[in-house]
């Protein structure tokens, strides 16, 4: 970049505090700067901090170590030159579409004439004219969220930072106001010099953004930079835009279906165990059907198109399959195993019987079965589960691998849980038949 | 909506037109006028020279002045009231440190019997103002304020520790300061939750109200006009006509202000609401369509609004308690100072009762309590057995509850201690067992509890559920067991917790009650109370109202607490 740059990121670390009492790090060593009059874009999948990184930058979450700087200085408290545009719109249910919008200037002690003006300003900017008394209860998702962007570039900020903006607003909205946040971009009148957005689809990020920062999950850190110099306005079916799109694919499945597993993160105790993706069995099992009705292999991205889900959900769902060896993940694609086409063909007592070898091979269930036989009654507090999980995978979040752990066993018939006494065990019948 | 009402009648007759705009604001402005005029006639008596003991007639053209006397000192206590809410409860929730000694407080305080407080505080307030009639008063609003303040307090806690995250992030984002967020969106906020929880506070508020108007502890007497002192006298003179004519005023009483207090905050508050849809039953109130009428009216009260908006707004930086590094070692200090003060208390005042009480007096008080407590359970019992099954049904109807449910809050909230005199003339007169007899006079008023919520709870039923269960073909016993009562087990909960407190304070004014001359006495705590306050024993009374805090206490623990979990757990539709 030829000038200095608008806000610096470097070396960012940050830990949550789980109600389990273990720590996880969803943002490692992360260090980015954000330019003058860009559209900077951080894509990957849920987990990976992106919106965590955002909130740092804006000043809403302090890092545990790493330095913030705006314009050169470092940032005490709220970032001054950003404003925020949110997933959920965020808007005050008790005030007009008029009141929401004027709320920051008022709370900033600007008068009542500079606040309806500018309010009526930018009601006009992004197309709400006539709604102005309207309640957010009244309105559609994308509406509300022409509020929330309303609200944001009323403040007249340098950086407009949008969090997932279009995840709950209809498709067709969301393409329209796709467009309209890069014209506001472009627009003189709205003093905006750089947007930061978050998001998880790929497509909306090469339509918009100038850079896109993708970040892997686990713990979070940017995997690749890419620069973005298609020509406004965008074309979805530009040949260049699909060639952007699929470099940005490759790079996605290169970070989490690679062809080479890297070894699992050092534990503080014991051997390796391999995490568990949030996946339930039957969306396992889905999978493998829809793969059935695509003759037994698809790019993944094309099953992300077919399922319709975020592309970390279906990436999810299909490192569970590859982990219990039913499907294959070369490169981009995703092709059914010989013993994923077994199970497709057998009925539904011998899926559950091939669905246990599966899952007993997996170290991890093997670790806790042997737990749970030890035990006294073939019981096991679920909080002594949560702590070795903690310790064996620091970067996993444990209450999230129990509930697909549990998930796993009381399909694989393995053991069950008693919610009311928090507790895994075995049926010593079962235990017996097992051997 | 009044210009449009212009636009037409312009047509016809400009000055017609003028005159139909103008009669919202004209029968506004009477309204207002009423208020203005009650509220000043009221408290100038209240501050006047007039003495704590007063002469009360008995004749029925003083009651509506008594009628307002009461009332005016139910809104005392509820201002009283907002203000405690507004400060304790924030303080709880915006304070960790705070909040760990607050809480169990309110906890407590909960617990102890408001009319185990009044003899206490009356004899403090009287002797601030010796003689005079406004610390009579002031003694009557705290007691009021006892039964209200805190509930309230609590609901404004909880509603400030679950005000939604992302409104939160998007006020902090956007620069707001503490107190801006604060008046912007945790006030707003708790505000539904509030209101309710003052209606349901108001109901029994009455009743406190009701008993502290005369009373005697010891030597110390007071009358205060009012329709409870009003109700005093006429048991003395055994007049059964003008306790008539209270129950006719005290329902009056609490219909005004239903009508000019409740159901208007209700209908306005609603626009708090944070469903993302609009509610399937909009509150109405006739007052609040009056004043959103009443244009002239409402643009004079938009001034007032907008400079009460203008303050909320003051960008003012309260104290921002800075997180320490060493957090632990403080926290650690703060917990053992607070347990160091609380046995210190605790030891202060075992040491000044212990001279003065026997250890017969301790059985005596406990034996009390012991059947005071059996009281509770059995008429609890019962009155679930009878008012579950008549709620169910009730609820399941949508056009009897509505019609019912106003019935069953107003019953809830009538003073049931204006009856109990009666009661005492119906045993007597029939030659009944007092001991067994008085009993059923705790519940008569907190039964309404257990009814309306589990109307209300039957009317929130999911009719899908109901359809399911009518496919399947699910009758009988097994209909109830695993649908309706599962379904209903939450609003029960809430209902018996309030109608076994209700019970407890009631029991005080119950198990000893006169007719004329006549006094009736039944074995209980409550009766060793009311016993007490009579003599001006105040050891005696602590004593009396420390056993009945433990056994309340005891019984939200052991009892309602982990119900109302079981519920939450296992019951919840959502």
């Amino acid at each position: 970049m030829a000038d200095a740059p608008l806000c610096e990121l470097e070396h960012i670390v940050k830990t949550f505090a789980l109600p389990s009492g273990a720590d996880m790090t969803v943002l490692d060593d992360v260090s980015l700067a954000v330019g003058e009059h860009e559209i900077l874009a951080l894509l990957g999948p849920s987990g990976c901090g992106k919106s965590t990184l955002m909130r740092v930058l804006t000043g809403l979450i302090a890092p545990n170590s790493g330095s913030v700087r705006y314009r050169g200085k470092p940032l005490v408290g709220l970032n001054p030159g950003a404003a925020i545009v949110f997933q959920s719109f965020a808007l005050y249910p008790w005030l007009t579409v008029a009141d929401n919008i004027g709320e920051p200037l008022r709370a900033r002690g600007l008068d009542e004439a500079a606040t309806r003006a500018k309010v009526g300003e930018v009601v006009h900017l992004v197309g709400l004219a006539g709604f102005e008394d309207a309640y957010p209860r009244e309105l559609s998702g994308g509406m509300k969220q022409r509020v929330g962007i309303a609200r944001a570039l009323a403040v007249a900020p340098e950086i407009l930072c949008m969090d997932e903006p279009f995840s709950q607003v209809d498709a067709l909205t969301a393409e329209n106001l796709r467009s309209e946040v890069v014209r506001f971009w472009n627009t003189p009148q709205t003093h905006l010099k750089t947007i930061m957005m978050v998001s998880h689809d790929v497509k909306e990020v090469v339509f918009m953004a100038t850079r896109i920062v993708v970040m892997a999950a686990k713990p979070g850190r940017i995997r690749r930079i890419i620069e973005n110099k298609l020509p406004y306005p965008r074309d979805y079916r530009h040949k260049d835009f699909q060639r952007l799109v699929d470099e940005i694919h490759a790079v996605i499945t290169e970070t989490e279906l690679p062809d080479v597993q890297p070894a699992p993160a050092a534990p503080a105790r014991g051997p390796a165990w391999e995490p568990i993706p949030d996946a339930g069995a039957s969306q396992v099992i889905g999978l493998l059907e829809v793969l059935d009705d695509h003759e037994g292999h698809a790019d993944v991205f094309q099953l992300v198109e077919y399922i319709g889900q975020e592309f970390g959900r279906v990436l999810a769902v299909t490192k569970a399959a590859e982990l219990l060896d039913l499907v294959d993940t070369p490169k981009q694609d995703v092709v059914l195993t010989d013993d994923g086409k077994r199970f497709l063909a057998a009925s539904v007592p011998e899926r559950k019987v091939m669905f246990r070898e599966r899952v007993k091979g997996l170290r991890i269930f093997s670790d806790v079965l042997a737990m749970i036989d030890r035990a006294e009654n073939r019981r096991v507090e679920s909080d002594a589960v949560l702590e070795m999980l903690a310790l064996r995978l620091p970067y996993e979040d444990p209450d999230r691998m129990l509930a697909t752990l549990i998930n796993w066993g009381r399909h694989a018939d393995l053991f069950d849980y008693d919610q009311e006494r928090r507790q895994l065990f075995t049926e010593e019948v079962a235990a017996a038949a097992n051997g | 909506m009044a210009r449009y009402v212009l636009a037409i009648d312009a047509v016809t007759s400009p000055a017609r037109a003028s005159l139909r705009s103008v009669r919202p604001d004209m029968l506004a402005l009477a309204v207002l006028l009423a208020i203005v005029v009650f509220l000043v006639i009221g408290l100038s008596q209240a501050f006047g020279p007039a003495p704590a003991t007063q002469a009360i007639s008995l004749s029925p053209g003083v009651l509506p002045m008594y009628a307002v006397r009461t009332t005016l000192r139910m809104l005392a206590a509820l201002v009283a009231s907002l203000i405690f809410t507004f400060t304790y409860a924030t303080a709880a929730a915006k304070s960790r440190r705070a909040e760990v000694v607050l809480i169990p407080l309110l906890d407590v305080l909960q617990s102890v019997p408001v009319l185990g407080y009044l003899s206490f505080t009356v004899v403090f307030f009287m002797s601030l103002f010796p003689g005079r009639a406004l610390g009579a008063e002031l003694a009557a609003v705290f007691a009021i304020f006892t039964s209200q303040a805190w509930n309230m307090a609590f609901s404004f806690y909880q509603s400030l520790r679950t005000t939604p995250h992302d409104l939160d992030e998007a006020a902090r984002a956007f620069r707001l300061t503490a107190w801006q967020r604060f008046w912007r969106l945790d006030a707003p906020f708790a505000m539904p939750g509030l209101v309710w929880n003052m209606m349901m506070s108001m109901s029994g508020g009455w009743f406190f109200v009701v008993a502290s108007e005369a009373i005697s502890v010891g030597d110390t007497r007071i009358t205060l006009p009012g329709i409870g002192s009003y109700v005093a006298r006429a048991v003395e003179e055994r007049d059964l006509g003008a306790i008539g004519w209270a129950v006719a005023a005290m329902t009056c009483a609490i219909v005004v202000y239903d009508q000019l207090l409740f159901r208007p905050l209700v209908a306005w508050t609603d626009r708090f609401r944070v469903e993302q849809t609009a509610a399937t039953v909009v509150p109405r109130s006739w007052l609040v369509e009056l004043f959103r009428r009443a244009s002239h009216v409402r643009r004079a009260g938009a001034w007032i609004g907008s400079g009460m908006q203008h303050v909320a707004r003051a960008r003012l930086a309260l104290p921002h308690h800075r997180a320490s590094r060493h957090r632990s070692a403080a926290d650690m200090l703060w917990y053992l100072g607070v347990v160091a003060v609380t046995a210190l208390l605790a030891w202060r005042i075992a040491q000044t009762l212990a001279p003065a009480l026997s250890r017969s007096d301790l059985e005596r008080a406990l034996v009390g309590g012991g059947f005071t407590l059996l009281r509770v359970v059995v008429l609890i019992a019962l009155a679930t057995l009878v008012w579950v099954p008549i709620g169910v049904a009730i609820g399941l109807r949508p056009r009897l509850a509505e019609k019912v449910q106003p019935l069953a809050q107003f019953l809830a909230a009538f003073p049931a201690n204006v009856l109990f005199p009666l009661a005492v003339y119906a045993i007597v007169k029939l030659g009944l067992r007092a001991e067994l007899w008085l009993s059923p006079l705790m519940i008569l008023g907190t039964q309404w509890y257990i009814l309306f919520n589990v109307i209300a709870g039957a009317s929130a039923f999911p009719t899908d559920l109901r359809e399911a269960a009518a496919t399947y073909r699910v009758h009988g016993w097994k209909w109830w067991r695993d649908v309706m009562l599962p379904g209903v087990f939450p609003y029960y909960v809430t209902g018996a917790i309030t109608a076994s407190g209700g019970a407890w304070n009631a029991s005080i004014v119950s198990e000893a009650v006169s007719w004329g001359p006549t006094k009736l006495h039944a074995t209980g705590l409550g009766a060793y109370i009311a016993e007490m306050t009579e003599r001006g024993d105040f050891a005696r009374i602590a004593l009396g109202v420390i056993v009945m805090a433990v056994l309340v206490i005891a019984m939200n623990r052991l009892l309602w607490r982990p119900l109302y979990a079981f519920a939450e757990r296992r019951t919840r539709l959502d």
